[in-house]
């Protein structure tokens, strides 16, 4: 005989990746390393911008690069002599906390004061996976059209810091930079918004000093 | 495409759970899914079935359930906001009591295995 039974789960998926978002968190407030997730489109400058704030910034800085396939960030990252552990993620478009967790053992978290976590190349379905980190950086670019914005809000919304990436090329490619600007103004009026060109060195100082204030805070 | 490790999530929780209960089969499973969640209902819905083949999972039926947005405003306002037809632009909402966006999300963002229907050997019998 066969009977039937229902059996009360109540298991949010969403919720296992927060917990374990916060046990990163952890991790690193015990190492004492400030954690930064950059997140953005394939294209936005993410890997070009880390590279420049590794050679700016004089404390000691470490990356995690996160890739769909391959080791190609990784392997720009290491020229730099900085520690360095590429995340896979295979199938998956975005970062989630219990892979950023395993890449803390590969990594000499008491040797590091910043950490950047670059997220894999999407504005979407990162915004749902918290990886612990201390602040999210979202780089856009100018080339990435100027409804960029609006089109993606919610990762906009949940940003500590939002870089509008070569605005040099504004003009050529035909993007209004200050709209970009006003919309994400728009959608988190208090998130500080900093348009850059890492060509010609804009707004490079108020990154780092943004980093810093939030560092200290 | 984060459906897939969603999905993936799903379908452990749900064998978990029913090898934990002696289950022989699942039949039913209620998954709710928050407005707030950049997810698609039915896109969950047809990998987790991929997902389920091959277990005792294969050929169960999942009930997908929308969760609203609520929140818990500053402004003393405690409860739904409408947001039904504005999809991904949710973000945009204001309080509809003091049209601000001093709030905390208390619902919306889950993605929650509610529970199962399962089909056991009866001990009893």
């Amino acid at each position: 005989m066969h009977k039937i039974a229902e059996v009360e789960i109540q298991h949010d998926i969403m919720v296992a990746n927060r917990k374990l978002a916060k046990k990163n968190q952890k991790i690193l407030d015990k190492s004492n390393v400030f954690a930064v997730d950059v997140l953005g489109a394939i294209g936005s400058g993410k890997t070009s911008l880390i590279e420049n704030l590794i050679q700016k910034l004089d404390y000691p800085v470490a990356v995690i690069a996160g890739d769909v396939i391959s080791k190609f960030d990784a392997g720009r990252f290491e020229k730099y002599n900085v520690p360095v552990v590429g995340l896979n993620t295979g199938k998956e478009c975005h970062l989630d906390a219990h892979l950023v967790e395993h890449a803390f053992h590969d990594m000499p978290l008491d040797e590091v004061d910043v950490l950047f976590i670059e997220n894999v190349g999407n504005l979407i379905c990162p915004v749902d996976f918290d990886l612990g980190a201390h602040m999210r950086m979202v780089v856009i670019s100018v080339s990435e059209g100027d409804d960029t914005v609006e089109k993606h809000p919610l990762i906009f919304k949940e940003a500590d810091l939002v870089v509008i990436n070569k605005v040099d090329i504004a003009d050529a490619v035909g993007a209004d930079q200050d709209k970009m600007v006003a919309d994400v103004l728009k959608l988190n009026p208090d998130v500080q918004v900093i348009k850059t060109s890492l060509k010609t060195g804009k707004g490079f100082k108020e990154i780092i000093n943004a980093l810093e204030k939030a560092r200290n805070e | 495409m984060h459906e897939l490790s969603m999905a993936d999530a799903i379908v452990k929780t749900v064998i978990e759970a029913a090898e934990k209960n002696d289950a022989i089969e699942v039949l039913e499973v209620t998954i709710e899914v928050g407005q707030m969640t950049l997810l698609n209902p039915e896109q969950i819905k047809f990998m987790v079935g991929v997902l389920s083949e091959d277990t005792i999972l294969e050929g169960a039926k999942f009930h997908m359930e929308e969760v609203p947005i609520e929140i818990d405003c500053e402004c003393g306002y405690k409860g739904k906001i409408g947001a039904d037809d504005l999809d991904h632009y949710t973000p945009v909402l204001n309080c509809p009591e003091c049209d601000e966006r001093n709030f905390d999300i208390i619902a919306g963002r889950e993605c929650n295995v509610k529970n199962i229907k399962i089909e056991k050997r009866d001990e009893d019998a």
